[in-house]
């Protein structure tokens, strides 16, 4: 359950020490790791072990999601998996879900039978997806219900084959439903702790762990999902609309369709005796056109915002060096701890991001990237331009590489049999050779960020 | 037998109609059936009058309702319908009701007839049309593209119904603030129609807020409501143990003092942030301690328009509390029982009396303050010198200190005007063209108006060119940018009668410049906006000092330099909102470019703040 102090002597006895099987990063380097799994994020992160006289170089392994969205696989994921195992002997110290997105926790249910096979000390939830937090609970349960009638809608649409099924927006809305939709495996096994005794942990904005799961040297300090009451009342989209359903034999009912009158209200403008001010066609459509379809739309984009807001943000202080891991939070879970007084002290410390969100546009608040760094910054981005067109977004991808004076990498560089490549005109330009302490693998890329 | 001419009866001076003061879930109870009497015109069925259409299409059902003929005899002779959540032809008299009362109350304190602020329709009229059931969402808002206002309505949530059965229809159209607050936006909108941008926090935040204002101070004014909840809590202005005299000169700190959840007037004002939807921000606001931080962390428009809303309701107590001290006094040494339940009736009628005499004040205060906001890019500071300099220019005495009242509770609230040195009342009025450049503006001569009619076009015409000739010759002292060009957006006459009885006469133009900006400097090829800046003039027109300006209240276009706070500030805004706004993530295009493009990108704003997006 939920233990936010824990202390450090009781874990001390199941320390979790793995011999690095890679021979280029030793007790000095802190070596993440960024898979290309699709449009997804999987992230292994190796800290180095305190070296002790006569000791071997070895690791503690921290895995960051493990998702791939249905629209962006790219079938690599079986690899990933065989990767991590083969890289951490299966030891894994810590295991971070941020949000329930199918493109971050996939593989934990698809690969449930793998992931019951590792040794892993704790398994980190953002406190939404807490069952035994009534708010958290109202929350999920409300989410649940909106992307199952959302979903319903969209297929209804899309079967009567109605215009608003076949514009861009939707079939954007329509990936961004997808994203939310069956996740429930993957949160269960994480829930239990993937049923190998791994303690879960649920956290919160403001928290702070200081030698989490016995990785000696580390504090991580949870700058996200914040628990604040105005964030939360944005978490709150509603769901008063009319929505489209298929009906038992094919046909299409309309569910939450109120008609607010009796029928005898209702009045007909042809006749005679009609005497009230009456539309024209072209009026009524003006008046339809604020409605629901687009709406629902919105809706969907709301939802999905709302979703990548419950990530849970990390940041990894690790002997004087900060690693922001912020998952797919957006906009509203940044602005809460940059409105914290320690943000000022933070951000021009970091020295390496997980570019949040996949690069897209409301994830990476500009004027936080503009305080980040000072000039010692490397940043990876997990991306792919499929299933949505916009992300990574340019502007950002350019900043970002002028930003991180020691290095960007994008995921969808690694060239993959039947992955999509980069969009003609994306940014960075994908480099002849890598920048310093970035090295390619089959299908990942490491940095590997000295210590001394 | 010669037939009785029917013109030899005088025209009625208003037309009563019952509407709910509050909505139909407080059912029948004291003050919630009321009666306003509209401003008598000739109505179509609908009703369709000079300023309103209400049209009833459902555009969710697609199919009309109904309409209501205000004319026939069985509606007139009963003051108008009875109020009933079933009979869609109450809720079409409700909206044209209390949209009216709004629309009348705007002229009287404006001292002029309102414009709209959209184009006319294809036969030349330009009415608000009103949707009362335009859809089905918990939604309603003012839309100008649609020249509209649009209520919702949706089934009571199964979860969180409040007074409504849960899966009940609840109309949006029957909630008389409400109405009140969607028919402002739409006022508003007429007199300053860059209002609607999103320059800055402060922008759509005071829209919201201006639109509670007057939501709660028409509220407020209704005695019976006021009445009853007087009665219900025992009026408890003043917590007993009080002594009367406490601290006599420092008003915002005694009204503090008096804030407790069982006095009326917060009662009715929290009631009034119910009826508003999911308005948490403004319920906990009015009435409460205030905190200067606030705007330095409240950027939502509604969280940040509470702050407003709770500045001038904390004024508005103060004075309250001052025009009924002597009555408490007089009630408390002949030894009345001030209880729950318990008051005297004649003591609650004096304090509802009062209580919506100074609702009226305070709600005049406020509209006529419009006039003197800056044309663009308004900022709460901004209104606390518009409210000021109105007023002053008004009721110069100010025998009850209204003004410092709003002075002391905007200061309390955090609330800093730009560029002024001191909370004082002097400091806080606009300053006159000569005290900013150091020489006077010659005078605008040659406006010519009619005291008694409204302006002819040719009148018209002829006024913008004389004000732009004569704004052309002054740009600077003006505060006018030297390049681009002006464009007169309004002037009109508007004509007061101070307490002391005197006709003041002025002319208010609002001049706005224009310049296509990049959003982001930095950015090669970046989308431009108009960047906007302009000055509201107020010019003379009494005898002896007609054409003189009194005001120049400016904002200054600027360069696009590191110099220009209020550009980096616009820009800096701009960025925040798309920022948060769900959709843009998955948009090829900028997002800064839809937003400015968008067909709707204004009025949507509206509908999907109100919407909570
Ligand atoms: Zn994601
Ligand atoms: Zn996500």
């Amino acid at each position: 359950m939920v233990t936010a102090k824990k202390t450090v002597s009781k874990k001390a006895a199941k320390k979790i020490v793995v011999s690095s099987l890679h021979g280029d990063i030793n007790a000095d380097t802190i070596r993440v790791r960024m898979y290309r799994i699709g449009f997804g994020d999987c992230f292994l992160i190796s800290l180095p072990v305190m070296k002790r006289s006569g000791s071997e170089d070895s690791h503690y392994h921290v895995l960051i999601d493990c998702g791939v969205h249905f629209s962006g696989d790219i079938n690599t994921m079986d690899k990933v998996i065989g990767n991590i195992a083969a890289i951490t002997g299966g030891k894994i110290a810590a295991l971070i879900a941020t949000h329930s997105h199918q493109d971050h926790i996939s593989g934990f249910g698809r690969f449930s039978e793998k992931f019951s096979q590792f040794d892993i000390d704790e398994v980190w939830l953002p406190w939404c997806e807490n069952p035994a937090d009534p708010l958290a609970l109202k929350l999920q349960r409300k989410h649940a219900a909106l992307a199952e009638m959302l979903d319903e809608h969209f297929n209804a649409q899309r079967t009567i084959n109605a215009p608003a099924a076949n514009t861009p927006q939707r079939n954007a809305a329509v990936a961004a439903v997808v994203n939310l939709s069956g996740n429930q495996k993957a949160l269960l096994l994480l829930r239990s702790g993937f049923d190998v005794g791994a303690e879960v942990r649920y956290l919160g904005a403001g928290e702070v762990l200081r030698d989490p799961a016995a990785i000696e040297g580390l504090t991580v300090r949870v700058l996200g999902p914040p628990r604040d009451q105005q964030f939360l009342s944005k978490m709150n989209p509603p769901k008063d609309q009319r929505y489209l359903r298929l009906g038992a034999g094919g046909g299409v009912n309309m569910d939450n369709a109120l008609r607010p009158f009796p029928a005898k209200w209702i009045t007909d403008t042809g006749v005679e005796n009609y005497r009230g001010p009456v539309l024209t066609a072209a009026e009524k459509e003006e008046l339809k056109e604020v409605l629901a379809d687009t709406d629902l739309d919105n809706l969907a984009f709301a939802l999905d915002q709302v979703k990548n807001n419950t990530s849970l943000v990390t940041l990894f202080v690790f002997r004087g060096k900060y690693l922001l891991f912020p998952g797919d939070a957006q906009y509203g879970n940044w602005k809460w701890w940059l409105d914290q007084e320690e943000a000022e002290d933070i951000l021009p410390r970091i020295s390496f991001l997980k570019v949040a969100h996949h690069g897209s546009h409301n994830a990476t608040p500009k004027d936080a990237l503009e305080r980040m760094g000072e000039g010692q910054l490397a940043a990876m981005v997990s991306t792919q331009s499929v299933p949505w067109q916009s992300i990574p977004r340019v502007p950002l991808m350019r900043r970002l590489s002028e930003k991180a004076t020691n290095g960007v990498v994008r995921s969808d560089w690694l060239a993959i049999d039947d992955a999509p490549a980069p969009l003609a005109h994306t940014e960075p330009p994908m480099p002849k050779k890598l920048p310093a302490n970035f090295r390619k693998g089959a299908f990942w890329y490491d940095y590997l960020l000295k210590l001394k | 037998m010669a037939k009785v001419d029917k013109s030899t009866y005088d025209t009625p001076s208003y037309r009563p109609l019952k509407v709910y003061a509050f909505d139909p879930s407080h059912g029948r109870s004291l003050g919630n059936y009321m009666t306003v009497n509209v401003r008598y015109e000739g109505v179509e069925p609908g009703p369709v009058g000079e300023y309103l259409e209400v049209i009833d299409y459902d555009a969710s059902n697609d199919c009309y309702y109904e309409p209501v003929d205000l004319n026939d005899a069985a509606v007139m002779l009963g003051g108008g319908l009875e109020p009933s959540g079933s009979d869609p032809r109450f809720h079409q008299q409700m909206v044209y009701a209390v949209a009216s009362e709004t629309i009348r109350r705007f002229e009287f304190a404006l001292g002029r007839k309102i414009k709209w602020g959209f184009r006319a329709d294809t036969k030349g009229k330009r009415r608000l049309r009103i949707f009362p059931h335009g859809m089905q969402e918990a939604n309603a808002y003012y839309d100008r593209d649609l020249r509209a206002l649009v209520f919702g309505y949706f089934p009571a949530s199964e979860l969180d119904a409040g007074a409504n059965l849960p899966g009940q229809t609840v109309f949006t159209c029957l909630s008389h603030d409400i109405i009140v607050h969607e028919t402002t936006h739409a006022l508003i909108d007429g007199q300053r129609i860059y209002f609607l941008e999103s320059t800055g926090p402060d922008s759509l935040a005071f829209h919201e807020a201006f639109a509670d204002i007057v939501a709660l101070f028409q509220h407020f004014s209704h005695k019976e409501a006021l009445l009853e909840m007087i009665q219900r809590t025992g009026g408890l202005i003043y917590r007993l143990h009080v002594d009367p005299e406490v601290n006599p000169g420092r008003e915002g700190a005694l009204a503090q003092f008096e804030l407790s959840t069982s006095n009326p007037l917060v009662q009715l004002a929290r009631q009034f942030g119910e009826a508003l939807g999911t308005r948490a921000a403004l319920r906990s606001a009015l009435g409460s301690q205030p905190n200067s931080k606030d705007l330095d962390k409240l950027y939502e428009p509604h969280d940040r328009g509470a702050i407003l809303v709770a500045a001038v309701f904390d004024a508005f107590f103060s004075i309250y509390i001052r025009r009924t001290r002597d009555l408490m006094r007089i009630a408390r040494a002949a030894g009345a029982l001030i209880n729950p339940g318990d008051i005297h009736p004649d003591l609650a009628n004096r304090l509802a009396g009062e209580a919506a005499k100074t609702a009226e004040h305070f709600s005049n205060i406020c509209i006529r303050a419009l006039d003197y906001c800056p044309p663009v890019d308004i900022l709460f500071g901004d209104f606390l010198r518009a409210l000021v300099t109105a007023d002053y220019d008004l009721v110069p005495a100010d025998p009850y200190g209204y003004r410092a009242a709003l002075i002391e509770a905007f200061r309390l609230r955090g609330i800093r005007p730009e560029n002024v040195t001191s909370y004082s009342e002097g400091a806080l009025r606009w300053c006159a063209p000569e005290d900013l450049k150091g020489m006077p503006a010659p005078p605008c001569e040659g406006l010519e108006f009619d005291i008694l009619r409204p302006s002819t076009s040719e009148q018209s015409e002829k006024n913008a060119k004389t004000l732009i000739n004569y704004a052309n010759k002054n740009r600077d002292i003006l505060g006018l940018s030297l390049n681009e060009p002006i464009q007169a957006h309004s002037f009109h006459p508007v004509h007061r009668v101070g307490p002391d009885g005197r006709l003041k006469v002025e002319v208010v133009a609002e001049l706005v410049q224009q310049r296509a900006t990049p959003f982001d400097p930095t950015e090669s090829g970046s989308p431009r906006f108009f960047f906007r800046g302009g000055s509201t003039l107020v010019i003379d027109q009494e005898p002896g000092k007609e054409g003189d300006v009194r005001y120049a209240i400016q904002k200054r276009l600027g360069q696009d330099d590191m110099q220009n706070e209020r550009l980096i500030r616009q820009r800096k805004y701009q960025e925040h909102i798309h920022s948060g706004m769900a959709q843009t993530t998955y948009m090829d295009e900028h997002p800064l470019e839809h937003l400015s493009k968008s067909r709707r990108a204004r009025s949507m704003t509206f509908n999907l703040i109100h919407r909570g997006y």
